[in-house]
């Protein structure tokens, strides 16, 4: 690659344009460190069709979708893939929401068929467990236990 | 990904070093906004006219709207540039970044003044949300062939890659930072006598989501992420290389 710095533009600006040659717009961009990993994470836990809802959610939703909707938070999204990678689900995975208030939800069924909701949220996880009745909130540290609790 | 931070940093680091490589330094946050794109310039031009009575649209603002938030490469590029004397203001749907004017670093404590003075009018503003990313990014151009003066090459076959046109990226972590090193030897600057060739040192060091808050820990992470790229940039130099440079030291 050339880089190219015009007179008009600043560097941080026209670096990023020189990137975009145009087989790099039609089909190859430059990954965010650990996109990848986590692409396949999503791929191997929740199946394609939870990859392509969250895809959904990332991209396709602007503020004030549905009613007054918020956009994905960054941090829920974060703490999402955090519990993903330490989550085990059953057969089919979980489905995936996106919530109003810009969170994002996994709902399941546990080998009980009992139903296991928790949404991520820009500042902590909200969880509910039929099977012991139990619900509650965790900040982002307790994600990876909360994870292996939901999974037993 | 390993975490090891492979250039060994120097003792010493200097207070300044001349000629000045940096092109361009730009400190910028992502962020979820609080209001639509279109109130979000006005909203940010009424805290700032003073300093910065200058705007210009950049052309990625003639992409329509649902174009730009569907692509990752376009998502968080600026649209609109407010320009003062000594720096330029860059403002997107989800992106706010402070920049210096090419060529003339002001140096950190002005840059962290300017900052600081920045994220109060940001607040005051009140469109931004929640803050996705941080980070301080320098660009510096050298001339000539720059990895002849770096601890860092290509090899091929164990021998060293010379002579050839070479652009090489990496991915480092220090710490909660990321930092994505981009070194070529093939660039081209725009400078007052024309266009010259060189190479170009590009260091970006982030902090994600979970570590970022741009009107909490906003102005400390900055500082953190220029002093990993300032320990970055002389870890890389050889010393022959920064006695070149005329290193001056507290």
């Amino acid at each position: 690659m050339t880089a190219l710095f015009y007179q008009s533009l600043p560097a941080s600006f026209s670096l990023v344009e020189a990137l975009r040659e145009p087989a790099a717009v039609a089909a190859v961009r430059r990954t965010a460190p650990d996109e990848l990993a986590r692409e396949e994470l999503l791929l191997r836990k929740l199946g394609p069709r939870g990859w392509g809802r969250v895809h959904h959610f990332r991209n396709y939703y602007a503020s004030d979708w549905g009613e007054n909707g918020r956009v994905l938070s960054p941090k829920a999204l974060d703490a999402f893939f955090r519990f993903v990678e330490e989550a085990q689900f059953p057969a089919g995975g979980p489905s995936v929401f996106l919530t109003d208030r810009g969170g994002i939800e996994l709902c399941w069924e546990d080998r009980e068929g009992r139903p296991v909701q928790i949404e991520f949220t820009g500042t902590g996880a909200e969880f509910y467990q039929a099977a012991t009745e139990e619900e509650g909130v965790v900040a982002f540290d307790s994600l990876a236990q909360l994870a292996r609790r939901l999974s037993a | 990904m390993s975490d090891a931070f492979p250039f060994q940093i120097p003792e010493r680091l200097p207070i300044r070093i001349e000629p000045c490589p940096i092109v361009e330094a730009i400190f910028e946050a992502r962020f979820v906004g609080l209001e639509p794109w279109a109130t979000m310039p006005g909203l940010l031009f009424a805290q700032i006219r003073e300093k910065y009575p200058e705007q210009k649209t950049l052309p990625v603002a003639q992409v329509p709207e649902e174009l730009r938030r569907q692509d990752p490469a376009l998502i968080h590029l600026p649209l609109i540039q407010f320009l003062s004397g000594r720096f330029l203001i860059q403002l997107g749907p989800r992106v706010v970044s402070l920049v210096t004017k090419p060529n003339t670093y002001p140096g950190w404590k002005v840059i962290e003044q300017e900052l600081g003075w920045l994220l109060e009018r940001l607040r005051t503003a009140g469109f931004i949300g929640e803050t996705e990313r941080l980070s301080a990014r320098y660009i510096d151009f050298f001339d000539g062939d720059v990895f002849k003066a770096l601890r860092l090459g290509l090899q091929v076959n164990g021998q060293p890659l010379k002579g050839l046109q070479t652009d090489l990226t990496t991915v480092l972590r220090r710490g909660a930072l990321t930092i994505r090193l981009n070194v070529t030897n093939g660039a081209i600057v725009a400078t007052k006598d024309g266009p010259k060739p060189g190479s170009v040192l590009d260091m970006d060091a982030w902090y994600g989501p979970m570590e970022a808050d741009l009107f909490g820990n906003g102005l400390a992470r900055f500082g953190e992420a220029h002093q990993v790229i300032k320990d970055l940039f002389f870890g890389l130099l050889t010393p022959e290389n920064l006695a070149s440079l005329n290193p001056v030291y507290e």
